[in-house]
């Protein structure tokens, strides 16, 4: 994997990064400092704590409900999550060409992103006691019961972050379907059950067990949502607790235990599914034709349209309410002076945090991907990879914490400050832009490589030619991942502290806390118009263009 | 690929991001509604840089509780030279870290609800904890602690996390000063009537209340004054219970290895003038710690006014926070 940007040390003939080792060495450097900083943290944690009484955590019986509650929430928010993701995914990929499609693919990916506040408060005005949703139902059904507080409330704000990322996720591993498998397909006739058995399983199989732990360890290490739609304290998770004995309680010892706990459950799932992908084989590539008729049973295309059409209203809703609510504030002649006195600044500043963020986490995801190849089948083929996901079930309060420890006593300036940020910014993306890049990177086939090797398609050459033309859609989308995720951050800039000019997440916090709720709702609605504008830029921008582009992006299921 | 290019060019655009600082420069830890545009930040910066030749530079933290975390993790080591945005609730573990030396202020002109002899911490502002209702949904609220545990179930409040909110850990005070060793009960009295309990005051303010959740929030007696003076709307209110109030008193103090000790006393004393007051009711929206007279604005003259003053000492606070939040916890998580 070439690394550009690093001085050329190969002889003149040779293009660039020909030598294995560099698909093997900066992947696994990135990795192995990762994994270092991550037990650094850990570790003078854990010094600072000094003892330690793992006992204290597990007799307490409030931290143990804590602990099942987490673990339970999690399973059903999987369960419902990938259970709405996955009739949306066939129906995408079978319905590749209509209206509105590639905008609703947009919104798939932007829901992940928002920043909490933002979503949880539009989930609230659509389905809280005065939403729109409520409304209407009760004016059917005045007996409903609908209550947002609880574990509903959780479990709908968990499918509205996760489905459409595990169905984006999916739908690509579907449309990754071999064509001459979906010509045979087609010549025989599958219909339903053995379509799936045949064709949609084998595809979906690879990807599934990394989409469920992606989507558990997500809602695992939820917070925020779970305190403000859970009720009580009875909806408390474990990351909850680890900021109360770290922020209120000063108690490093135990935020050490709970974040080991945390540490074992997740990376055991992780370990869980890295095994069960282990006996799948790698997707075969190949070029597709376009047109390959997939035959449907009865009334598919209808009901596959009303899923689509309530999938697509579910996941507008919210961001509709954001968007009404925010409006009247931006347009003002209050807002329109916060524009350019607060916004403008403010995203110029996001901007300068973001776009570094979101390249770094493509390019350690790609050199991770590169390393976790060139080492395949060896005893450290799973250490990239595995230190890739790491950020997920870190909590970065306890990261952070970890590290302010390790670097002090140099607080350093502000703008080390931020290049910290953009670091640890860029590393929690990683995970998000792995899943997205791993399937394309991994259809490129041993066979293709070793046919590369003999001809001297090596180094920049080989990733100019045999990986760029595959890899510049997925690239694009993980680059808006990394950029957005890092857009909406709040908790990595809190932690190291902010000069005076704040980052748009920064300046949201200031206005709610000083009343500004009207000015606040304007900064909402900018970002998501940003965050919008980001996604759709970067899917435009490496949109195949002319001929090549209906026959690449013409599904074989249509 | 430029993208390695384009990232290095960004990174070398970071450094001109922070401003050059001439030589005396007073680092001020706070918390965002402080350092905000529209707090009382920018202005008490200027107002003081014109009279001190020096420059203020505020390194702004989520919370107060953030701004004792990060003094506790930069130990003797930290840049800061004054820490400003505790309060009453956190004073006493700031304390415990021995990083704050004594002021040596003459306190004279306080003017809080109580007396104060701290000789570490100076008050800024002060308020009471109060249930805000929105008199469109709620005409009649209840007017005691008794009234709106009795309230038909319909009746829902919104209030905040004493694990990870400084008005949550308010509440329980409250409760406490008010129910002693019957609190535990009465919360789960309570427990019908909460709609949510919120992870920070604005997720509920801003996500639940203003969006007609439910009617009443936990926040502060003083936050109609903003909604009077600035949205010009008489829609929130505050009610006063007749049980008393939950006083809270922001306070500052000198970080003892601060090198600069004479301005950071100079900066304590400028904070009790009415150059830095001035700024506290509206911005900060807070009762001044000091008597501003008439230039208190007239809306402070409409907010309640507790007939009782309930008030735990802060070295209370301390020991009994812990036992406090497990009496809620089991109370509420039966």
């Amino acid at each position: 994997m070439p690394s550009p940007g690093k001085p050329m040390t190969e002889t003149v003939s040779a293009a660039v990064f020909s030598h294995p080792r560099w698909r093997f060495w900066p992947g696994m450097l990135i990795a192995l400092s990762f994994l270092v900083l991550v037990l650094a943290g850990l570790v003078s944690l854990l010094q600072a704590a000094g003892s330690l009484d793992p006992s204290n955590v597990l007799g307490n019986r409030y931290l143990r409900g804590v602990v099942t509650f987490t673990v339970w929430q999690a399973l059903l928010s999987v369960l419902m999550s990938l259970g709405l993701a996955l009739p949306i995914a066939l129906a995408l990929a079978r319905h590749s060409r209509f209206p509105g499609r590639s905008a609703l693919l947009r919104l798939m990916e932007l829901s992940l992103v928002l920043p909490t506040i933002v979503a949880v408060s539009g989930i609230i005005v659509v389905y809280g006691r005065q939403g729109w949703f409520t409304s209407a139902v009760s004016a059917w059904l005045p007996d409903h019961g609908w209550n947002l507080y609880g574990l509903n409330g959780i479990l709908l704000a968990h499918v509205f972050f996760n489905a459409p990322l595990a169905a984006r996720i999916l739908l690509q591993a579907l449309e990754s379907v071999p064509e001459p498998r979906l010509r045979i397909a087609a010549q025989l006739g599958l219909q339903s059950v053995w379509l799936w058995r045949a064709v949609q399983w084998p595809a979906l199989k690879p990807v599934l067990p990394g989409v469920i732990a992606l989507v558990f360890t997500l809602c695992f290490t939820s917070f925020a949502i779970i305190m403000t739609l859970g009720g009580g304290p009875s909806a408390t998770t474990l990351e909850v607790a680890i900021y109360q004995s770290l922020r209120f309680e000063m108690d490093f010892s135990q935020a050490a235990i709970l974040a080991l706990i945390q540490l074992a459950i997740c990376a055991s799932l992780w370990w869980l599914a890295f095994r069960c992908r282990a006996d799948t084989g790698l997707l075969p590539t190949s070029a597709r034709t376009p047109h390959l008729q997939v035959p449907g049973w009865p009334g598919q295309t209808l009901i596959n349209g009303a899923l689509v059409g309530l999938f697509s209203a579910f996941l507008l809703a919210p961001l509709v309410a954001t968007t009404a609510r925010g409006l009247p504030a931006l347009f003002s002649p209050e807002g329109l002076a916060a524009i350019q006195n607060q916004l403008l600044p403010a995203t110029g500043r996001s901007l300068l945090i973001a776009v570094p963020a979101g390249l770094g986490s493509v390019v350690i995801a790609l050199l991770t991907l590169a390393a976790a190849r060139q080492s395949e089948g060896r005893w450290h083929s799973g250490l990239p990879v595995v230190t890739g996901y790491l950020p997920l079930i870190i909590p970065p309060l306890v990261l952070g914490t970890g590290l302010f420890i390790l670097l002090r006593p140099s607080p350093g300036t502000p703008s080390e400050g931020w290049v910290l940020v953009s670091l640890i910014n860029s590393l929690m993306a990683v995970p998000f832009v792995l899943q997205v890049l791993r399937g394309p990177f991994l259809s490129v086939d041993a066979h293709t490589l070793r046919q590369a090797d003999q001809l001297g398609i090596l180094g920049w050459h080989r990733w100019r030619w045999i990986f760029w033309p595959l890899l510049r859609r997925p690239m694009a989308l993980g680059l808006a991942y990394g950029i957005t995720l890092s857009m909406g951050d709040f908790g990595v800039i809190a932690i190291f502290g902010s000069p005076g000019q704040p980052t748009l997440p920064v300046l949201l916090y200031q206005q709610l806390g000083s009343y500004r709720v009207e000015s606040a709702a304007g900064t909402a609605l900018w970002l998501l118009a940003l965050l919008l504008i980001i996604f759709a830029g970067l899917s435009g921008l490496t949109r195949p263009k002319g001929v090549f582009r209906t026959i690449q992006r013409r599904s074989p299921y249509a | 690929m430029r993208f390695p290019a384009f990232a290095g060019f960004l990174l070398a655009a970071l450094p001109a991001v922070g401003a050059a600082q001439p030589s005396a420069v007073l680092n001020v830890y706070t918390h965002p509604s402080f350092a905000a545009e529209w707090g009382p930040g920018p202005a008490v910066k200027q107002a003081f840089e014109d009279q001190c030749d020096c420059i203020v530079n505020y390194t702004v933290l989520e919370s107060g509780g953030d701004i004792l975390q990060r003094l506790r993790l930069e130990g003797e080591g930290t840049g800061a030279d004054v820490v400003l945005g505790l309060d009453t609730g956190t004073m006493e573990t700031a304390r415990q870290t021995g990083l704050l030396g004594q002021h040596e202020r003459n306190l004279d002109n306080l003017n809080l609800p109580i007396e104060w002899t701290d000789e570490v911490f100076v008050p800024y502002d002060w308020g009471y904890f109060a249930f805000v209702y929105d008199t469109e949904q709620l005409p009649e609220p209840p007017t005691s602690f008794e009234a709106l545990l009795n309230a038909p179930d319909d009746l829902k409040i919104i209030i905040q996390d004493p694990r990870t909110s400084t008005p949550g850990l308010g509440l329980l005070l409250w409760m406490h000063s008010v129910y002693g060793d019957q609190a535990g009960a009465k919360w789960r009295q309570l427990e019908d009537h909460i709609l949510a309990t919120t992870q920070s005051w604005s997720d509920g303010y801003y996500s639940l209340f203003m969006n007609g959740e439910a009617p009443m929030i936990l926040s502060y007696s003083t936050s109609p004054a903003y909604h009077m003076a600035i949205d010009k709307t008489d829609r929130y209110q505050a009610v006063a219970f007749e049980e008393g109030h939950y006083l809270q008193v922001e306070v500052a103090a000198l970080v003892k290895t601060s090198d600069k000790p004479e301005l950071a006393r100079r900066f304590l004393d400028f904070m009790l003038t009415p150059a830095f007051q001035q700024h506290i009711p509206l911005k900060n929206v807070m009762y001044p710690a000091i008597d501003l007279g008439d230039n208190l604005p007239p809306v402070f003259e409409r907010l309640i006014t507790p007939e009782k003053v309930l008030y735990m000492d802060p070295a209370e606070v301390a020991a009994k926070r812990r036992s406090l939040v497990d009496e809620w916890l089991n109370a509420l998580t039966r």
